[in-house]
């Protein structure tokens, strides 16, 4: 669905991806793991658009993305959970989801709130409130319901487990299950390499710059290189 | 009556309404959280393509103020599609330098006599006062001719500002105002919703600069002189203290803030030089004190409220959509019975 080949992206003469291929086949989940300054926020940054790779190609249902524009790239299917959540503090809950599906104009924009209040039962309860008064865990569920708005053919997450409670990471974690069974396919970039391997389906490890693994979650898992590094267990 | 109605008096109620679709032209682009000094720029080739057009064309005045406010928006457009790319200071700079250039131009152009300035510009006031004798308006209601004409333009002047207020509201509640809000809280996140950030900064900036086309177009026709000083630096400081003072998230702060800041220096006239310096101190002790300017969105709401003219109450019937909150709906209303 997703196909990312060679690209070479950097912020002025900083290089933060050396060529690197990546594939999402659609339905499932993807994740992408790696340390801090991996480049893994960069990979998610070209797709959007945000960041315009000097080399290399995006394709996405074999159509090239590369120097498509952020918006065109979000009405083509493809949408970002970014990094800090991004809600936009003085609007409301409500407006927030709305606001998520400004791309839209069919009539079942309010059916689509429903959906997500249903999942989200706490930002029903909150809908009024605005956005900046939410939780960290709240303004996550806000930011994952606001992306889905957009009905993404491609979901992206960037760090959905940053800065929550264990109990709430959990939580983020069994809805991203659940909504890439209802069809939606999902690039998962995490730090928390445990619960991001267990859902995911296919694999990728990223080290400055450069994938240096890939292949099926289970697999990766238990690689002796990525349970010493990031698993924090030796091989016995 | 006629006390009331002096010319001075009626002049400083122009003025402050100019004022105020000054200051909506700059709260236009601040409600992208775009900085533009520009609006002087723009004001002053409102003013100056509409006084050409009536001075040596001698085209009706609605006419050319209207030609003034399209050929500043079209100005917009060119130095739009560089700078609206610019963040923060960075664009506040850039239309500041594009503000001094356009008064620089004016300044050694033949056909606007330079330095000199246009003067002997078709005044409203005057044609109007032509059409009260016309009418044989002259004495009704014991008001002469020319305190009719200066009315009369104080109406059309209030009509217009009527209008760009309408207009104001109006987008704030659509799509593009939408856009607009959600540029303002954080651009990345609107780009990422599927905003055309680009395309909606440069709409903002254009209605802007139309707004301030007319708006100069409107000062030339009323004050019958022009000369390029009448645009520099420190205009754009003050247009820019309306919507700053009054307060910069809602269209009534430009009102305001224009009508305070017009009105100030007048009444603080008898003490001469040292006005500067309550009007100074007026500011520090604003920003201090309330630094999203006298009005702001909690404020407007219960204004709103109190006149019985509720904007947009928090009904959770509109708002919470889920069955358990249907549920809860249900048993509430059996409760009252």
């Amino acid at each position: 669905m997703l196909k990312i080949e060679n690209v070479v992206a950097g912020y002025g003469h900083i290089t933060a991806l050396k060529s690197i291929n990546l594939e999402v086949p659609q339905g499932s989940i993807v994740s992408l793991i790696g340390a801090n300054g991996a480049g893994k926020s960069t990979t998610m940054r070209s797709i959007m658009g945000l960041v315009k790779p000097t080399e290399g190609r995006i394709t996405f249902e074999g159509k090239d993305i590369t120097s498509m524009k952020t918006h065109d790239i979000v009405k083509a299917g493809i949408s970002l959970v970014p990094e800090g959540r991004q809600i936009l503090q003085d609007m409301s809950v409500y407006e927030n989801l709305e606001m998520g599906a400004y791309i839209r104009k069919d009539a079942e924009i309010n059916d689509d709130i429903k959906k997500v209040f249903k999942r989200f039962p706490i930002l029903d309860e909150r809908s009024y409130q605005l956005g900046g008064t939410l939780s960290g865990g709240q303004q996550q569920m806000l930011a994952i319901g606001r992306a889905l708005m957009a009905r993404p053919k491609l979901l992206l997450l960037d760090e959905p487990s940053m800065g929550l409670a264990p109990l709430v990471v959990n939580e983020i974690f069994e809805v991203i299950k659940e909504i890439s069974a209802e069809g939606t396919t999902v690039l998962l970039v995490e730090q928390n390499v445990r619960q991001a391997l267990k859902i995911a389906d296919y694999a990728y490890v990223l080290e400055t710059g450069k994938i240096v693994l890939s292949g099926p979650a289970e697999e990766i898992r238990h690689d002796p290189r990525v349970m010493e590094a990031y698993l924090g267990g030796k091989v016995e | 009556m006629s006390e009331i109605l002096n010319p001075y008096y009626l002049q400083i109620v122009m003025f402050f309404i100019i004022n105020a679709i000054m200051g909506i032209s700059i709260f236009f682009t601040l409600s992208t959280g775009q900085l533009t000094l520009g609006a002087a720029g723009f004001m002053s080739v409102g003013a100056y393509v509409g006084a050409l057009l009536t001075l040596k064309a001698e085209l009706p005045i609605p006419i050319a103020i209207f030609i003034g406010g399209i050929v500043a928006a079209l100005v917009a457009v060119v130095i739009g599609l560089p700078t609206t790319r610019l963040k923060g200071l960075y664009l506040a700079i850039a239309t500041l330098g594009f503000g001094e250039v356009v008064r620089v131009i004016f300044l050694n152009l033949e056909v606007t006599n330079g330095a000199l300035g246009l003067s002997g510009i078709p005044a409203i006031a005057q044609e109007l006062t032509n059409y009260v004798y016309e009418f044989d308006m002259d004495g009704l209601l014991d008001i002469d001719a020319l305190t009719w004409g200066n009315l009369l333009t104080i109406i059309i002047l209030l009509v217009i500002l009527a209008l760009v207020i309408l207009f104001c509201l109006r987008i704030h509640n659509s799509r593009v105002g939408r856009a607009f809000q959600a540029i303002k809280a954080d651009d990345h996140a609107a780009e990422l919703m599927g905003i055309n950030v680009v395309y909606y900064k440069m709409l903002a900036f254009v209605i802007g600069a139309f707004i301030a086309g007319i708006g100069g177009g409107l000062y030339a026709h009323i004050t019958n002189f022009i000369n390029p000083t009448d645009f520099s630096y420190h205009k754009v400081v003050q247009i820019l203290l309306f919507p700053v003072f009054g307060g910069s998230n809602v269209v009534w702060g430009s009102v305001l803030g224009s009508f305070i800041l017009t009105l100030l220096p007048e009444v603080l006239r008898f003490l001469a030089d040292y006005r500067d310096i309550i009007y100074g101190a007026l500011l520090v002790i604003l920003m201090a004190v309330r630094p999203d300017g006298i009005l702001t969105e909690d404020l407007m709401d219960k204004i709103y409220r109190k006149l019985g003219v509720k904007k947009k109450a928090y009904i959770p019937e509109t708002q919470v959509l889920t069955e358990r909150f249907e549920a809860y709906k249900a048993q509430s209303k059996s409760g009252q019975e």
